[in-house]
């Protein structure tokens, strides 16, 4: 089974399940009941048509030359990169408004660079992550008045 | 015509007054930098504006605004050259040849052109409006909600087939693109849909945040790969930003052709840069002799798109002034300030205050000169930013992208869509879906649902009304076309294969 087919099966489940949802929405009170779901059930058969056609034009070619696997052990170097990142990044969000712009915002880009550059260059990974987080934050707040969350204590 | 001449004249003045010129530049300068980071678009950059122009008076604000525009549409395709991170959505065609030329080293033509295919553009199309601005937006008048409909179907579905790749891949990615513009509450029956319980999701995913994820988040988790072999050609010394003259007769007729298209896109409410930007695009690949080349650092696929988009945000401007109906996103926040400061647009506002809007127009000649003297020669002083180590730029990319997306919405929830999105973008790229299609998609999408149903509204729930006019029945054989266009493709290239295996 080849990526095709992967990608049309998991697009069939996928339009089935929105289709479904679509249809379980509760009807309308005002207008016509069925009005706000014939669009979502139009997307949902469509999708579910797609992953069909899909799996049935592509995904029964043999596979020339299957995908190598990484013949190490655990996940590439790169997809942890990525699972990191995402982690920072909800931790981020999840952090944002309880720290405060510049404190969250050296947290995460510093944990980003300590990963990416090394411990070695610690010097340039602390100065970038401050000094970016100050210039923004003021950049932002003061001369184009879009709100930031404020440092906890000191409410600058 | 003489009367036009003497408005003209009238506008000059107002524009040519040194506090004005100011305005065009400043606001010219902002709106290069605001558009060139991922996600600040220009209407942002507009929003964020409004508390400044209080103190400008209505004629320095709107050129102020005007200038950020215009700006912005330069300034947007610069990261989508240097980073393959387009700026806002008018910019993502030029990511498409855009990237590719600088990888290919040939990241000062890409700049130079994309400027310059902007200036003419944008010259052409303030030209175009002088003379315009009545007759086009009486042909948008006919334009009904089935029309509207129909447009962004076509739209949409030439997209899809232009597509790199797999045309099913293309739909499938369209399909998700408006199924996630269905997230939210329901304008017209308020109902949520798709929300699982989230108040967040009411007031749906913001497609920026989408692009902001698929595009900069994407382009960062590709990079992961290649960060470590550091084998990434990163390009720190700049030639001339200038173009060869084999280029320029290349592109001047593709520029020329997408400008009007771009003009015309852009005046109808509704579609705006993007649209027109990837109109052009798919436009110029069909008429070209070497179709493949596009998408692997085509000159035509910059300057096209460029020049489309420029034209496009001053086409915008002719339902905002004329009807009181904005063109796009950026010209509704723009008619916002205009009310604000007490200016009603619309049909008055060509009478009782001439000066203004002739002002405008006049300063938007001056604006385009400024602008291209910024991006030209200066692009060179942009292009540093590609100096910067990746290992230490994709983490200021990331940067960026989460505050561009909390200046836009200022809720946190969209960084978790942020990571969702860009998950989701990742896995794309791995399955070969294009994401053009998506975004696209996921812009229109709200639109075109509403004119359907308004449509159907209009026709007592008969489908018929999709087939009643002239403009109806073109846009529908152009959707035929466009998707029945792969499968003649498909099935003549299998064909020839056949012949050639048994030969």
């Amino acid at each position: 089974m080849n990526i095709s087919a992967l990608t049309g099966i998991v697009t069939m489940v996928f339009g089935l399940i929105y289709t479904w949802m679509a249809y379980s929405m509760p009807r309308a009170s005002i207008g016509k009941p069925m009005d706000h779901i014939i669009f979502p059930l139009i997307l949902g058969i469509g999708m579910i048509f797609c992953g069909l056609l899909l799996f049935f034009v592509e995904g029964r070619k043999v596979m020339e030359g299957g995908e190598k696997r990484e013949a190490g052990a655990g996940l590439a170097r790169d997809t942890k990169l990525i699972i990191f990142t995402c982690v920072m990044a909800v931790l981020y969000g999840i952090f944002f408004e309880r720290l405060g712009y510049v404190l969250s915002t050296t947290i995460f880009i510093g944990s980003l660079l300590f990963v990416l550059n090394g411990k070695k260059k610690w010097k340039t990974n602390v100065i970038v992550a401050v000094l970016f987080s100050l210039i923004v934050y003021i950049g932002f707040s003061r001369l184009l008045s879009i709100p930031l969350p404020m440092m906890p204590i000191l409410q600058i | 015509m003489g009367s036009i001449m003497s408005y003209l004249l009238l506008g000059l003045k107002v524009a040519c007054q040194p506090i004005n010129i100011m305005w065009v530049t400043v606001g010219g300068i902002l709106g290069t930098i605001i558009g060139m980071l991922p996600g600040l678009g220009p209407a942002t950059g507009v929003a964020v504006l409004i508390p400044m122009t209080y103190a400008m008076g209505p004629v320095g604000a709107l050129i102020t605004m005007c200038g950020v525009y215009y700006g912005a549409m330069f300034g947007g395709s610069r990261s989508s050259i240097l980073i393959n991170t387009p700026g806002d959505g008018a910019a993502i065609a030029a990511t498409f040849d855009g990237y590719p030329m600088a990888m290919q080293g040939r990241a000062e033509s890409a700049l130079a052109i994309s400027g310059i295919a902007s200036f003419i553009g944008g010259m052409i199309s303030t030209v175009l409006i002088i003379f315009l601005a009545s007759p086009v937006a009486n042909f948008a008048l006919r334009f009904g909600p089935a029309e509207y409909c129909l447009l962004m179907v076509a739209a949409l579905a030439m997209t899809a087939t232009m597509a790199k790749g797999n045309v099913i891949r293309a739909f499938i990615s369209l399909i998700f693109g408006l199924m996630i513009s269905t997230v939210g509450l329901d304008s017209q029956t308020g109902i949520p849909r798709f929300t699982f319980g989230f108040l967040e999701l009411l007031s749906g995913i913001d497609f920026l945040t989408v692009i902001i994820a698929i595009y900069a988040l994407g382009e960062v988790f590709k990079c992961f790969k290649g960060i470590e072999e550091g084998t990434k050609k990163m390009q720190t010394k700049f030639g001339k930003i200038w173009i060869t003259k084999e280029e320029w007769k290349r592109c001047w007729r593709p520029i020329l052709r997408s400008t009007p298209l771009g003009f015309l896109i852009g005046a109808l409410p509704g579609c705006g840069g993007t649209m027109a930007s990837l109109l052009a695009y798919n436009n110029e690949k069909q008429f070209s002799k070497n179709p493949e080349n596009f998408g692997k650092g085509e000159i035509i696929g910059l300057a096209a798109p460029e020049a489309a988009n420029n034209a496009s945000s001053v086409g915008a401007l002719i339902p905002m002034l004329t009807m009181g109906i904005p063109g796009s996103g950026t010209t509704a926040v723009m008619m916002g300030a205009l009310l604000m400061l007490g200016l009603q647009p619309g049909p008055l506002l060509f009478q009782r205050n001439p000066d203004i809007v002739w002002g405008l127009i006049a300063s938007m000649i001056l604006g385009n000169f400024i602008l291209a003297v910024i991006n030209i020669p200066l692009a060179g002083v942009l292009v540093r930013v590609l100096a910067i180590p990746p290992k230490i730029l994709y983490p200021i990319i990331l940067g960026l992208a989460f505050i561009g997306t909390y200046a836009i919405s200022n809720m946190v929830s969209d960084f978790y869509i942020l990571v969702i999105f860009g998950i989701i973008g990742y896995f794309m790229q791995k399955a070969d879906i294009p994401t053009a299609p998506l975004i696209l998609a996921a812009i229109v999408g709200n639109s075109m649902e509403v004119y359907f149903r308004q449509a159907l509204i209009l026709s007592n729930g008969s489908l018929r009304i999709f087939t009643k006019s002239t403009i109806c029945i073109v846009l529908l054989i152009s959707t035929v076309f466009f998707i029945a266009l792969p499968i003649f493709r498909d099935t003549n290239l299998f064909k020839g294969k056949t012949k050639k295996a048994a030969a």
